[in-house]
């Protein structure tokens, strides 16, 4: 059997990639190392370019951007001090925030614009590859320029802003805005999704605005969707799963891929890898150039978010449920992890999607292997606390374990955070941000790359055009 | 406190008539042991000159990848090299720039020792990512003595209580001397018949007092880095910061260098597997490179000449010099290079110098200008491209 | 009343060099300063008799080399005497040094890692090349991004060019150095774990930050371009103290004609239709001046300086978003005789260079903890000299000084600053030193503690903030200290800003001001 290309990893990406491919007249084999598709929803902004492209609506896509948008609890203990509820409607939330802060309730309505503005500017810059700063061609200079004067025509303001508030820490874009603790908790949590960052990290308000692109102003948490699942449903791409693959490369060229069990090689002349860099490119470190191997080593991957599931005997009324009551509360959560601990009070979120619930705990730091049954216990008992449920309705899955399950390095689902270091030209490493790798014929296409997790399919089309 | 002393400081520090020593990485050598250094360096040529060269940085590089480790990291072909062989080699980086040089010994299966002038770990281990290797600094713990001259064979037979003759040039073998067990390779930076011996530091005393004992019926003289530079440069040799710079410290491109330019185009191997800076060398084979490194011979009538028109005899510099001197061509006026090293060969009777030429006037025999200060004045000495080494007696490979 | 050509507010090294940059291009300048001496943040004084402390600013290496050969400051009496150790006493009783020759740091190094001291080579390197490609940025006029003029678009596409010029491997390490963590950086190179805490102390001095927060490495860059013109190698220390750096700069500045007056705090910046006319003093005198400077801080310049109705209302929202947060204290010592550390007993060189209280990252951040909720670090990162073992003159013989930079003292602390805080602040830092030399307390003749709410008292820095306003990626360049407003002119026509707190500020530099100063003389033409 021979294919035009092989497509390492199944994900949102990988089939993105794939399909893309596939409909430029390739003939693609995907090679998946999970048995069975993933039942957990996609948490992200899915393009609408790409759910055009590929006939996602058809497919059975679903996208679901709940509203209100965010539940959490007030002071004086669950229910005990009533709820804050955001909608998607910037009126309501106005509303819903003069309870607690008349003040910020009036900053509201500016705060989610001005957000909006800037992260209308990323999305820009997320549905292309990044800009080559090192090019002499003529077209890329154009295509820069088309870029800066896009920013500036936006206004002053939004240059401004772009300089000032991305370098920032939310605490402090935060703080700039608003008084209330609760507030500031539920939005500054979005601004250290998979980082080991604290809040008041610079560069935490960039990945603030990140998970804001494609939202609506005045949502800031991303939607969820089944795109996975709809790509898989989707014709045109053979998929082989429960099969780790690893890249074939003699001499500095990629001739295919060899399955890890069976040793069986298959080869294809062009070979596209969603996994993360450092999995991708370890086995075929011998070919690299010793200084392009210490930079996918030196990619900061460090999982920090325990994924897992909640089981009640009757479905909440919320859609998200958040607990970061303040950022001093993230900030301590995070001080643990930068000792290696897990948070003793972590960051917990309670995600519904198709009645079934989902949680984000943060910070729970990859401990490469070291952490022990006990020790995950000890933080299922207290996501338990956390959300005043059973220990047994809580199941987690540490960093450790999806990189010992799925291979992720460090267990990051992002494949290398997105801090101001790792994006753009810089990501996954600096100067070989357009998807190419060194090695003649293999490209990367997953999260690791511009413009990283949490969009999926951006990555994955960018990649496929790039190869077209 | 204060740099290094070698294991064998302990016989050299006595010996230093003048204090005249000199940094070789981090620790203190001696620059000559007589006040003047001539006898050191005839002894090179005439008998047998004991130099102590265990500042040179030593890795002992093991296990099932260690040759492929090498064969990634340096020009020449590593794995096809049998034990026993000792390889002398450049490395590069990936645009094929020239990082440092050095040997490689093979002293068993899966276990070599390289030896290099700069600190050589950090690259090893970043090349070594995901190979079954282990690399071992051994700089500390491995001394080495270089037994160098036309009766450094007699020398060390009688030393060693065996026949070396069978020892072929750039071949070790283990052996024994007064017990102490030693490598000896048949090695050097001197251009001359001439032997390293490799020996655990513990031991190193020891061994000196049993080649210095055998070796003193037959003129065994222990020399130091003058007299060496001499040496080398009528072997034509290379020395890194001085007639190169490694791409690793090279402020900007031009100061880089690749082994094509470098006259080690023989040591770029084109039988063997992906190596930092293939790719860029084998374009660079194609095309040639645009640097040439050679021998300069400067002409003696016109230097006379020179000193004789502001009065004086002709004087010629008494220690081997390493600065960068500009060459031109024979109008004197376009510059086509620089020098690098020169002195005056005692033996050869000749001034001569290492030059870096662009690749178009670097064929022996072309005429060029070399800047001399006589008195104070730049001058121009006419001088003619020669071919390397200058010195290369029979008995060196013999 | 003699009208000069130009007033400059505050006599601190920016503000001196300032005025002897316009003095020396033929402007009469009168400096006015609010203490009985000039130098600000830099000064030397003689708290206790025979102990002359470099009260706040200790050590120098950014001094623009530019500067002192302009203002010919040498012959003003300026002395930079080397600094060339660091030693860093470790919890169990070993150490990290690095020493001034290349070869003993390298073998130092390898002691603890052998591949750390090749890395350390590599690494010295790439943060020369970084200095180099910053270099040009410091002595460029922030061109304004937001803005269509010709002066900014050229300026803008110099500032490209330039970082385009300096080749793909250095302009990634540029941007991660501007954007990273010192302790990420580092990681990226070395495995020393004291090592990484050493060098990653340099990234936080000044910062309200700790060193796994992202955009200390830019601080880490900035205390590295001392190191670039072989004049200063590495730190240096001036003699007589930092005071002597401003005295030189004073002695300078009169021989240009300039005239400094001390004990002359001003008020106001008398402004008529838009223009500064001259300035009211704390005493009430009006001094009429062509133009007006001020060397203080972007907050007292903008809001204590001028009335709100002069300038437009978002730059007065910028700059009282303008980070200060001051975060370093001081203290000084009269010692009876040199403390005896245990990781090197006895009295030896490591006395005539720094030692560094930073025995691991983990103590730097935790340090850094305490100071993120409120309090001072229990256990501070201490940057310590002992300038007498420099420069004799500094103590009585056989009696010794020692500057103790201490970190995190935050400006606002818990409950606030009081008498019996700064104590315990200063016994937190005497134990913590006894800790490593074991005796020390006994040694100690005379303390003073100073606190960020001392530095500002005395030297008027808004929250003590050693350098005029954090140096953080948000506040630099044409941001530095407000958009729009970075290129040393203000709203009011005629009145000028000097300090640190305009680009690029920080250190004794005195860029800024010499700077601000071609600015002027530019605008004046």
């Amino acid at each position: 059997m021979s294919y035009d290309a092989l497509v390492i990893g199944a994900g949102a990406n990988g089939l993105v990639t794939a399909h893309y491919l596939a409909r430029a007249g390739k003939h693609v084999l995907v090679v998946e190392q999970r048995h069975a598709a993933d039942p957990s929803a996609d948490i992200g902004w899915v393009p609408d370019v790409v759910i055009r492209d590929l006939g996602l609506a058809r497919a059975g896509l679903r996208i679901e951007q709940p509203d209100p948008w965010i539940t959490v609890p007030l002071a004086g203990g669950r229910g005990g001090g009533g709820t804050l509820e955001l909608s998607r409607d910037i009126g309501r939330s106005v509303e819903a925030i003069r309870h607690i802060s008349p003040s910020d309730a009036a900053k509201w309505p500016e705060f989610c614009n001005r957000m909006r503005t800037l992260a209308g500017v990323l999305e820009r810059l997320y549905l292309v590859p990044p800009p080559d700063i090192e090019s002499t061609d003529a077209r890329e200079l154009a295509r820069i320029a088309g870029l800066g004067l896009y920013v500036r025509r936006r206004g002053k303001q939004t240059v401004i802003d772009l300089a000032r508030i991305l370098p920032m820490s939310i605490t402090e874009l935060l703080d700039d805005w608003f008084e209330s603790d609760v507030l500031k908790g539920l939005l500054g949590a979005l601004g250290i999704w998979h980082l080991k960052q604290g809040p008041r990290a610079g560069g935490t308000a960039f990945n603030f605005l990140h998970h804001h692109a494609g939202s609506p102003a005045g949502v800031f948490r991303p939607p969820r969707s089944n795109v996975t699942q709809a790509l898989s449903a989707l014709p045109g791409v053979e998929v082989r799963h429960g099969e780790r693959a690893n890249v074939l490369a003699p001499n500095g060229r990629a001739t295919g891929v060899v399955l890890e069990k069976s040793g069986e090689e298959i080869l294809a002349p062009l070979v596209v890898s969603s996994a993360d860099p450092r999995s991708t490119l370890q086995p075929v470190a011998i070919e690299l150039d010793p200084e392009f191997g210490r930079a996918v080593d030196n990619i900061k991957a460090r999982g920090v978010v325990a994924r897992g599931t909640l089981t009640l005997e009757s479905t909440p009324a919320y859609s998200t449920l958040c607990i970061a009551p303040s950022l001093d509360y993230l900030e301590h959560a995070y001080d643990d992890a930068k000792y290696g601990r897990d948070s003793a009070t972590p960051y917990v979120e309670v995600q519904k999607t198709d009645g079934r619930l989902e949680l984000h705990v943060q910070y729970v730091p990859y401990t490469d292997g070291a952490a022990n049954v006990q020790r995950h216990q000890a933080l299922q008992l207290r996501v338990a606390q956390v959300l005043g449920a059973q220990p047994s309705q809580v199941k987690l899955h540490s960093p450790d374990e999806e990189e010992l399950q799925h291979g992720s390095t460090e267990g990051h689902l992002y494949h290398g955070e997105l801090t101001l270091d790792q994006i753009l030209f810089m990501r996954p490493v600096p100067g070989w941000s357009r998807y190419r790798t060194p090695i003649e014929g293999l490209y990367l296409c997953g999260s690791g790359t511009h413009p990283g997790g949490g969009i999926p399919g951006a990555a994955g089309r960018n990649a496929a055009r790039e190869m077209l | 406190m204060s740099l290094r002393t070698t294991p064998f400081h302990p016989r050299t520090g006595p010996l230093s008539e003048g204090q005249a020593w000199r940094r070789w990485a981090g620790y203190v050598v001696a620059s000559s042991y007589e006040l003047s250094h001539d006898r050191e360096y005839h002894a090179i040529r005439n008998s047998a000159a004991l130099f102590d060269v265990s500042p040179l940085y030593k890795y002992l590089v093991t296990g099932r990848d260690a040759a492929r480790l090498l064969d990634h990291v340096v020009t020449r072909n590593v794995g096809k090299a049998k034990v026993g062989q000792v390889l002398y080699t450049p490395w590069c980086d990936n645009e094929g720039k020239q990082i440092d040089d050095g040997t490689i010994s093979v002293l068993g299966d899966q276990t070599y020792r390289m030896t290099s002038a700069d600190p050589t770990l950090r690259w090893l281990h970043l090349n070594a990512s995901g190979l079954d290797v282990k690399i071992q600094d051994v700089s500390e713990s491995t001394a080495a003595l270089s037994l160098q001259g036309p009766r450094s064979r007699e020398i060390l037979q009688l030393a060693a209580e065996r026949d070396l003759s069978s020892l072929k040039y750039f071949r070790l073998t283990s052996a024994k001397i007064r017990g102490i067990p030693v490598t000896i390779s048949r090695t050097g930076y001197t251009g001359d018949l001439g032997y390293e011996v490799w020996v655990d530091a513990a031991q190193a005393v020891p061994l000196w007092d049993a080649i210095a004992e055998t070796g003193a019926p037959y003129g065994i003289t222990p020399a130091g880095m003058l007299a060496l530079d001499v040496a080398r440069i009528e072997a034509g040799l290379l020395l890194i910061a001085v007639d190169y710079f490694s791409s690793r410290h090279a402020l900007i491109e031009s100061q880089k260098s690749s082994p094509l330019e470098l006259g080690l185009g023989w040591t770029v191997a084109t039988d063997k597997e992906r190596y930092n800076g293939q790719a860029a060398l084998a374009a660079e084979g194609k095309r040639g490179p645009a640097w040439q490194f050679t021998g300069l011979t400067v002409d003696w009538d016109s230097l006379e000449q020179l000193y004789a028109d502001v009065g004086l005899p002709p004087r010629l510099p008494s220690q081997a010099w390493r600065t960068s001197v500009p060459i031109y061509d024979r109008g004197g006026h376009k510059q086509l290079g620089y020098a690098t090293s020169g002195g005056w060969s005692p033996l050869l009777k000749r001034y001569m110098a290492l030059a870096h030429l662009g690749s178009a006037h670097a064929e022996p025999g072309t005429e060029v200008r070399m800047e001399v200060t006589v008195e104070h004045r730049r001058r121009q000495a006419k001088a003619h491209v020669t071919a390397l080494p200058f010195f290369n007696p029979e008995r060196k490979r013999g | 009343m003699k009208q000069y050509d130009a007033i400059v507010i505050g006599g601190g090294h920016n503000g001196l060099v300032t005025a002897a940059y316009l003095a020396r291009a033929g402007k009469s300048v009168l400096v006015l300063e609010r203490r009985p001496r000039v130098g600000g943040a830099a000064v030397t004084e003689e708290i206790f008799p025979g102990f002359k402390f470099t009260m706040f600013s200790y050590v120098v290496s950014l001094l623009r080399p530019e500067i002192i050969r302009d203002l010919d400051l040498p012959r003003h009496g300026l002395h930079i005497l080397p600094l060339e150790s660091t030693v860093t006493p470790m919890e169990n009783g070993d150490y990290l040094a690095g020493w001034a020759d290349h070869d003993e740091t390298r073998r130092e190094l390898y002691r603890h890692s052998p591949r750390d001291a090749e890395a350390y080579d590599e690494y010295g390197r790439l943060m020369h090349f970084m200095a180099q490609a910053v270099k040009p940025i410091l002595g460029m006029v922030p061109p304004d991004p937001t803005s269509f003029a010709p002066g900014d678009l050229a300026g803008l596409l110099k500032l490209g060019k330039h970082f385009r010029g300096l080749g793909a491997e250095r302009l990634h390490a540029l941007v991660k150095l501007m954007t990273m963590s010192s302790a990420d950086f580092l990681d990226e190179w070395f495995e020393t774990d004291v090592l990484k805490a050493t060098k990653s102390a340099s990234g936080i001095i000044g910062t309200f930050l700790g060193p796994r927060s992202p955009g200390t490495a830019y601080v880490l860059l900035h205390h590295y371009m001392g190191e670039l013109d072989g004049v200063f190698r590495a730190w240096g220390f001036a003699k007589g103290g930092t005071g002597a750096v401003s005295e030189a700069i004073a002695s300078a500045a009169r021989s240009f004609g300039a005239e400094i007056r001390c004990d002359a705090g001003v008020s106001k910046v008398l402004v008529r239709t838009g223009r500064a006319t001259g300035v009211v003093l704390e005493n009430g005198d009006e001094l009429p001046a062509g133009i007006v400077v001020s060397s203080l801080d972007p907050r007292r310049t903008f809001l204590q300086l001028l009335e709100p109705e002069h300038l437009p209302s978002h730059l007065v929202a910028d700059i009282k978003r303008f980070k200060f947060r001051g975060s370093s204290g001081k203290v000084n010592l009269a010692l009876d005789a040199l403390p005896s550390f245990t990781c090197m007993p006895g009295v030896g060189r490591q006395h005539r260079g720094a030692i560094s209280i930073s025995p691991s990252l983990d103590y730097v951040e935790r340090a850094y903890d305490d100071a993120k909720y409120g309090e001072f670090s229990r256990r501070p990162y201490m940057d310590i000299v002992f300038p007498s073992m420099i420069d004799p003159g500094m103590a009585p013989p056989g009696k010794h000084v020692m500057s103790i930079f201490v970190q995190y003292a935050p400006y606002n602390l818990n409950g606030g600053w009081t008498d019996a805080k700064r104590e315990a602040f200063g016994d937190a830092v005497v134990n913590t030193v006894e800790s490593f030399a074991p005796g020390f307390k006994s040694q100690i003749l005379h303390r003073q503690v100073i606190t960020p709410l001392d530095i500002e008292r005395i030297t008027g820095l808004s929250e003590g903030n050693i350098f005029a306003g954090e140096l953080a990626l948000h506040q630099l360049f044409f941001l530095r200290p407000a958009p729009g407003w970075a290129k040393f002119a203000t709203p009011v026509r005629g009145f000028f800003q000097c300090g640190s707190g305009t680009h690029p500020g920080g250190g004794i530099m005195g860029a800024s001001g010499r700077l601000a100063a071609m600015r002027i003389l530019k605008d004046g033409k």
